[in-house]
């Protein structure tokens, strides 16, 4: 085809001729560096390819920010998998979840790996915010990613505790009652966020919707953007320094 | 063969193989659970009467599944042993039926004497022909038993 021709002669590729092996060429299987070439990426690719960790971040207290998102990633692919079956309506939902762990092949596997990734990633996100502090890597210039892990920490929450409605079994109901009870204890708009996090006065399928919503849509959006600038300054700012 | 290339074939193959355990179990998860419909509707011979005493309650089988036939002066109902509260098989126990499991307690009728189990056992269509009891297919009268309940007679 025409199209790599057409892109050299506009100049768009500034990687040279094509087809020359680029220094990272070698470190990649054939089909992707061709990809790499073709969309000119060497220069990026080789940026990253090229970060040296420091000596002393490669102690195992340096992994728990990236075992949380491994975690997340688990999280993800469980929780799209759910949903196939899951049935955010009062009268299914408990039905729902109960075929899930009993009925559909292999389900019991996947919401048994969901819960407890949701378990471990709220306990991992803890211990990063405790490295983070004890390391000193949340000072100058990297405050903004602190506070952007603390946002981190607070959809992780939020993540737990709308997931946990989901089930609609007895615990579900009562948790969130008490759940939803302390945000409408807070002075003045109290009673505002109760019923907006209820959808009334009282726990209801309203109730199911809106944390369905934000636990399946609301959630996974606000959380991959926050994600991905928490790694971009991770990358801007490099590894921090020693103790 | 060099060392280098066989251990390359090694961590290939292993990964191919790790990564299967991941794939194989979500492709199952998504291919829909079949109900099989094929043996519910078949009418079973379970026996002469005169081997379901009146006023006793007897157990029996109905393609696999346990059962309880009643004989009340000749007058057969037949319903399944399967608890609804979590599906152990019930026992006959004078003139009730109790769980083993969670200690439900049904009565000679099939409704519940007592929890944890909230629905009553369903009952199977049955006749009496030629001497022998003829068992057809279980019937859920209400809409609440939940799926997995409904899975027992697949």
């Amino acid at each position: 085809m025409s199209v790599d021709d057409s892109a050299t002669q506009r100049g768009d590729v500034t990687q040279g001729d094509v087809g020359q092996d680029a220094p990272t060429h070698g470190r990649m299987p054939g089909a992707l560096a061709w990809v790499t070439n073709r969309l000119g990426m060497e220069e990026l690719m080789e940026d990253q390819y090229n970060r040296i960790v420091p000596i002393h971040a490669t102690n195992y207290i340096y992994c728990f920010g990236g075992i949380a998102f491994v975690l997340f990633i688990i999280l993800a692919i469980t929780g799209i998998l759910m949903a196939v079956y899951y049935q955010p309506t009062p009268e299914g939902a408990y039905q729902s979840v109960l075929n899930i762990s009993t009925t559909v092949q292999f389900g019991w596997w996947i919401r048994s790996i969901h819960k407890w990734a949701a378990t471990g990633m709220v306990l991992l996100v803890v211990v990063h915010m405790g490295r983070v502090f004890f390391t000193g890597a949340y000072k100058r210039p990297r405050e903004l990613n602190w506070v952007s892990g603390v946002f981190l920490l607070m959809l992780t929450l939020g993540f737990g505790f709308t997931g946990y409605l989901l089930p609609w079994d007895q615990r579900a109901y009562w948790a969130t009652k008490v759940g939803t009870d302390i945000a409408g204890s807070t002075p003045l708009i109290g009673h505002f966020l109760l019923v907006s996090l209820r959808g009334g006065e009282n726990i209801s399928g309203a109730t199911l919707g809106r944390f369905y919503d934000l636990h399946v849509l609301v959630l996974p959006v606000v959380i991959v953007l926050f994600l991905g600038a928490h790694f971009w300054m991770i990358r801007r700012h490099g590894i921090s320094g020693k103790l | 063969m060099t060392r280098g290339g066989f251990l390359k074939w090694l961590i290939g193959g292993l990964s191919v193989v790790a990564l299967g355990g991941i794939v194989y179990p979500i492709l199952r998860f998504l291919k829909p659970p079949t109900v099989s419909t094929a043996t519910i509707g078949q009418v079973v011979n379970i026996g002469p009467l005169s081997s379901f005493p009146a006023g006793r309650l007897t157990a029996a089988t109905v393609n696999a599944r346990p059962v309880i036939v009643t004989n009340a002066a000749g007058k057969i109902v037949v319903y399944s042993a399967i608890c609804t509260h979590l599906g152990c098989v019930v026992a006959p126990s004078g003139s009730e039926l109790h769980c083993p499991c969670h200690g439900s307690v049904f009565s000679a009728a099939g409704t519940v004497v007592h929890g944890p189990a909230s629905l009553p056992l369903p009952f199977y269509s049955s006749k009496v022909s030629g001497g022998s009891v003829l068992v057809g297919p279980v019937t859920f009268t209400r809409a609440s038993y939940p799926t997995w309940y409904k899975g027992q007679f697949a």
